[in-house]
């Protein structure tokens, strides 16, 4: 195990690890282009020049092995001066064109000239013109003159996606990156390469000039687009509602968690918020009517909802209720309670599986698109397609009065006639969702519930990792959290559920199963925690913040 | 009596105020006697030195505006007749009124690629601290058109859109040197 | 049936053409000598075909306006009283010019017709009478309007109106003791005899300090600026707080005809009514010894245009100090009233006295 002293801080590292990643440790931040901790070293674009004593030059920090007894200087003099050369090379064909770039304000160039910046330029040559604004996959926009050469993307597209559409092509000051001729930047992992690109070169063709990243409000959160449940923020434009098309949710971006999804998301998880801010979004309570939906007022649908369960439970006609897994822990546990205590119902199916099979991989896209199918199962739900066509099979035979279908498009998971000759025979479907689809225009009530960005929550992911994520904004007009919309119903059936907060929900879920015991928010953190068969929730995994540049 | 004796207890002869009384007609009505002779002279059709109030007649008489004055703005175009606007939003950041609005679009030329779609000033919260200008890295907008008349009686008239920044005509005459008081006589 | 007309026509004559035309220029003259006071050139966007008349229209636009708008009487006033209160007030604004000789004599046809629409033996306690009723429009006023700031000024109003007819009252009495006649006229009429055969016996040269308390109290009568407590615009707006439309405008007018009053008073006791220096009745005696005969209608027109001039000069100072003083503190107002003024008309009665005395 080499010590070594950094800017005088000495310190014990790992045999193997580089100067930059013992820097990290140390705390001391190097700039950095071509280095990505997720990627393999190269050594390209020469920002992270330090001196180290006894060597006549100055070494690459990324590249550079540490030995015992090295004696490194992040900032002295001549590391310092050699960074303002590299960064006068680097922008002596990059086209400055800040103001239309949709990367300025997280872009490495401008943080780095700020901070170490020749701002008296020598050059006076004409910089080289190259391709502009090439849309090089369905997601992802190139710009070829602001690109510093760092190939973070090329080894992306070779390591991590294994599709290697890019590469950099020609010589000198003329190289340039492109795509491979004929190939095209569309695997499924391709706006990755966005937020790995340090500069402006790649940028996103559906956030592109949407807002400014100044105007964005993050908000940390759990993609709710598959069973893997990446790390993600949801960057929200809520100060300048004029922006962005009139949506809320401006963009996704992955958020760092070594035991879910490294670096990366998929782009069907980056691109899946769309419906938060959809015009089929539900934002009143509807009761239909001839046909027609009329809104009502919360108290006033809850009101005729209640009547009609609790007129079928004293007739001894059968309540039914189909769960989803869309639906947060919080969520599931609150219809636990409302199934047992309220309707006295045990058999609660939430699993529809599609029709067609969806893509999956063994990287981060999972078959099972739910977030939460583990812990629907875990909390007791039946997660079982079989039980979902036992009930369908059910109300096709008349035995069911009423069914509070949550979430579900019905018509996904089984062909169109069966849906409809079994929902004609139900009585009364109460739909609860966030969106308009074909099922819930078969149902009399339409409760709106938010979508998982609109609340707080978990999502426990196919490995059992507890994982909680945040309101990044406001419930759209009157939706509720599902689990308020139970505690509301539930008080009308003169059953008190004393949550005020999801985090309540969460506390009592802890103490009674036992899966989750020991569990908190607080102790889920930013990682969050994998659920114990033993009852004994795991290690929380060790929080290592990334390290952000750190000012002089 | 200047301010430093402000304290100063008034004497009985003070506290008949009559001294006080006089003092103040003396100042007021020196200032009558010298008004009314040049208004006088000025009906009269003889020039004066000085005019007989400080004050502009101010429809009829445009004060003259100091070139650094801040007036309405204006978007300025390229050669080709486009805006010279690239949307990127550091007018709208650094508004402290929040008085902008911007919207872009894609721009046909890629060299350029951007351009608003939206462009929209409302004046009804405009503060004219001129920091719009003072971000602008393309010097796309501008406060020079002298124009300080504005007014509307909707709140909708208060707001400029991107054409109507773009078509005003800058009264830069409003701008010329101070003209000699003399010429300047007042109304009436 | 005679002395009915005399006196309807010398109403019409004073009170309508002179009186009540000067009040009409003085809303005017306000808005004027202010604005040259301060280096401004004053109202002048009022205009008829384009013409500005140096902003006269004003007058008509503010006539227009105060007779076209709501008069509105607000929620819980008394509405008679409401009513009543501003045409009281106007009222003895008015009937206080009835005592005013504006001319000695004018004989048309051998008749003999007094310049004074009611010739009042005892013309001072008249005078005193209606400035007392004075206070009343605007008390009830204040009170009728249901409005506590309308009731602080009508307070303030009848607290400050007391405290300054008391020294109105007494700086009077040493005119009355060096003309002893209680008759405008009689007084007048003295002011034009000649002290040491050159020197006009007018009421300032005897009763310089009467003159100065009389003056000060009558501008406090007037409740204008310096002593505008009641009203206060900028702190509780004044006793007219709800009046509207020509309510409000009986309250305006009122406030210029009580200054033409006061003014009027002022150069009825102190500068010589309507006499000119060395003008009689047939004629100009002057002390070197020429005599310039003047028929009686000459005579009757100067007298009159004196009285007139010297009231616009007086009218004049009273806007000066109107614009160049701030508003007295209520205890200001207070302690002048009653600790220097009251003092200082007992004071010249005394002294009064005591010459008077010593001359025999």
């Amino acid at each position: 195990m080499p010590t070594i002293t950094i800017d005088g801080k000495e310190l014990t590292v790992d045999e193997g690890k580089t100067v930059i990643q013992a820097a990290e440790e140390a705390g001391i931040y190097i700039p950095r282009y071509c280095y990505h901790p997720g990627l393999r070293i190269v050594g390209q674009c020469r920002i992270c020049l330090v001196e180290i004593e006894k060597m006549p030059k100055l070494q690459v920090a990324c590249y550079t092995r540490v030995q015992d007894g090295m004696v490194v200087h992040v900032n002295s003099e001549k590391a310092k001066r050699a960074r303002q050369q590299v960064l006068e090379f680097l922008l002596v064909n990059h086209p400055i064109d800040c103001p239309v770039c949709d990367q300025a304000g997280e872009c490495y160039l401008q943080e780095y000239y700020m901070q170490f910046g020749l701002y008296d330029p020598k050059m006076i040559e004409d910089k080289n013109k190259k391709h502009k604004a090439v849309p090089v996959g369905p997601h992802v926009m190139l710009d070829s003159e602001r690109c510093i050469l760092c190939t973070r993307c090329v080894r992306f597209c070779d390591e991590i996606s294994k599709t290697s559409e890019l590469g950099v092509f020609n010589r000198g000051d003329r190289s340039e990156l492109l795509p491979y001729p004929g190939k095209t930047l569309d695997n499924p992992y391709s706006a990755n390469v966005v937020d790995i690109c340090p500069v402006g070169a790649l940028t996103e063709r559906d956030f592109r000039f949407k807002v400014r990243v100044w105007y964005l409000d993050e908000t940390k959160s759990v993609c709710p687009g598959c069973a893997t449940g990446c790390n993600i923020e949801i960057h929200t434009s809520k100060a300048r509602p004029y922006k962005n098309e009139g949506r809320r949710i401006a963009r996704l971006k992955p958020r760092y968690n070594p035991e879910v999804n490294d670096y990366w998301i998929c782009d069907y998880g980056r691109y899946g918020f769309l419906f938060v801010d959809d015009d089929s979004r539900i934002q009143q309570p509807l009761v239909q009517k001839d046909g027609q939906f009329n809104e009502v007022e919360w108290d006033n649908a809850l009101y005729m909802i209640h009547g009609v369960l609790n007129q079928a439970l004293e007739n001894g006609k059968s309540v039914r209720i189909l769960g989803s897994p869309q639906m947060s822990n919080e969520d599931l546990y609150a219809l636990k309670r409302f199934g047992n205590e309220v309707l006295e119902i045990h058999d609660i199916p939430v699993t529809v599986k599609p029709l067609e099979k969806p893509y999956s991989d063994d990287f981060l896209i999972r078959e099972d698109k739910n977030p939460n199918t583990r812990g629907a199962a875990l909390l007791g739900f039946d997660t079982d397609h079989a039980a979902t066509e036992k009930l369908l099979a059910d109300c096709r035979n008349g035995g069911v009065h009423s069914l509070i279908i949550f979430h579900h498009d019905l018509f996904k998971g089984f062909a169109a006639e069966d849906v409809r000759s079994a929902l004609d025979k139900v009585e009364t479907v109460i739909f609860v969702g966030s969106n308009m689809q074909p099922t819930a225009e078969l149902a009399t009530y339409i409760l709106p519930a938010c979508t998982w960005a609109e609340k707080d929550g978990t999502f426990t992911n196919h490995a059992g990792r507890v994982q909680k994520f945040d309101a990044a904004v406001d419930p759209l007009e009157n939706s509720l959290p599902e689990w308020k919309i139970l505690r509301r119903l539930a008080k009308q059936f003169g059953h008190a559920f004393a949550y005020f907060e999801a985090e309540d929900v969460f506390r009592d879920m802890a103490k009674k199963v036992p899966a989750f015991a020991g569990m908190s928010y607080r102790a889920l953190g930013d990682r969050g925690m994998v659920i114990n068969e033993n009852g004994r929730p795991s290690q929380q995994a060790e929080v290592k913040e990334e390290l952000t540049v750190v000012s002089k | 009596m200047n301010v430093h004796d402000k304290y100063k207890p008034l004497t009985w002869w003070d506290k008949t105020y009559i001294p006080l009384v006089i003092d103040g007609l003396s100042v007021t009505l020196r200032h009558f006697f010298r008004n009314i002779r040049l208004h006088i002279l000025n009906v009269l059709g003889i020039k004066t030195k000085e005019r007989g109030a400080v004050t502009y007649q101010y429809p009829e008489e445009m004060r003259p505006l100091w070139p650094r004055t801040r007036t309405l703005h204006r978007l300025m175009r390229r050669e080709d007749g486009s805006p010279r606007c690239v949307a990127c939003m550091m007018c709208e950041t650094a508004c402290p009124a929040r008085c902008i609005y911007i919207v872009a679009e894609e721009r046909p030329d890629v060299q350029i690629e951007k351009q608003p779609k939206i462009f929209n000033i409302d004046l009804g919260k405009c503060v004219f601290c001129g920091y719009c200008v003072e971000a602008c890295p393309e010097d796309a907008i501008r406060m020079d058109t002298g124009i300080i008349d504005i007014a509307s009686y909707t709140r909708n008239g208060m707001l400029l859109t991107k054409e109507q920044l773009l078509n005003i005509q800058p009264k830069v005459e409003n701008y010329v040197a101070r003209p000699d008081l003399v010429e300047g006589q007042p109304i009436y | 049936m005679q002395a009915l007309a005399e006196a309807a026509g010398k109403f019409i004559f004073f009170i309508g053409l002179i009186v009540l035309q000067i009040a009409a220029v003085l809303t005017w003259v306000e808005r004027k000598q202010s604005a040259v006071m301060q280096d401004r050139i004053g109202a002048n966007r009022a205009t008829i075909f384009g013409m500005r008349m140096l902003g006269m229209f004003h007058m008509l636009a503010d006539m227009l306006k105060l007779f076209t708008k709501e008069f509105f009487i607000p929620m819980g006033a008394r509405k008679f009283i409401y009513l009543l209160a501003p045409m009281i007030s106007l009222l003895f604004a008015l009937v206080g010019f009835a005592a005013i000789p504006f001319g000695d004599v004018l004989i048309i046809g051998g008749r003999e017709i007094p310049l004074q629409i009611a010739n009042i033996d005892i013309g001072i306690l008249y005078i005193f009478a209606v400035l007392g009723m004075a206070v009343y429009g605007v008390v009830l006023g204040a009170w009728a309007s249901n409005n506590n700031y309308a009731l602080l000024g009508g307070l303030r109003a009848s607290a400050q109106m007391l405290s300054y007819e008391v020294a109105i009252g007494i700086s009077l009495v040493g005119v009355i003791m060096v003309y002893q006649t209680v008759d405008l006229m009689e007084i007048a009429r003295a002011q034009g005899q000649l002290l040491w055969g050159w020197l006009p016996q007018w009421g300032i040269l005897w009763q310089p300090l009467g003159f100065l308390i009389f003056m000060a109290a009558g501008i406090a009568e007037t409740k204008r600026i310096p002593f505008d407590a009641p009203e206060g615009e900028s702190e509780i707006v004044g006793y007219f707080i709800e009046y509207s439309g020509m309510g409000f405008g009986m309250y305006f007018l009122t406030d210029f005809l009580e200054t033409i009053l006061i003014a009027s008073l002022t150069v009825t006791f102190f500068l010589g009514g309507f006499q000119v220096p060395y003008l009689y009745a047939d004629g100009f005696h002057f002390p070197w010894g020429q005599v310039v005969l003047l028929p009686n209608i000459v005579v009757a027109v100067l007298q009159f245009l004196s009285f007139l001039i010297k009231l616009i000069l007086l009218l004049f100072i009273m806007m000066a100090i109107r614009w160049t003083l701030p508003r007295f503190r209520y205890d200001q107002i207070m302690h002048l009233g009653w600790k220097i003024l009251l003092p200082a008309s007992l004071i010249n009665i005394l002294i009064t006295a005591v010459v008077l005395t010593l001359i025999g």
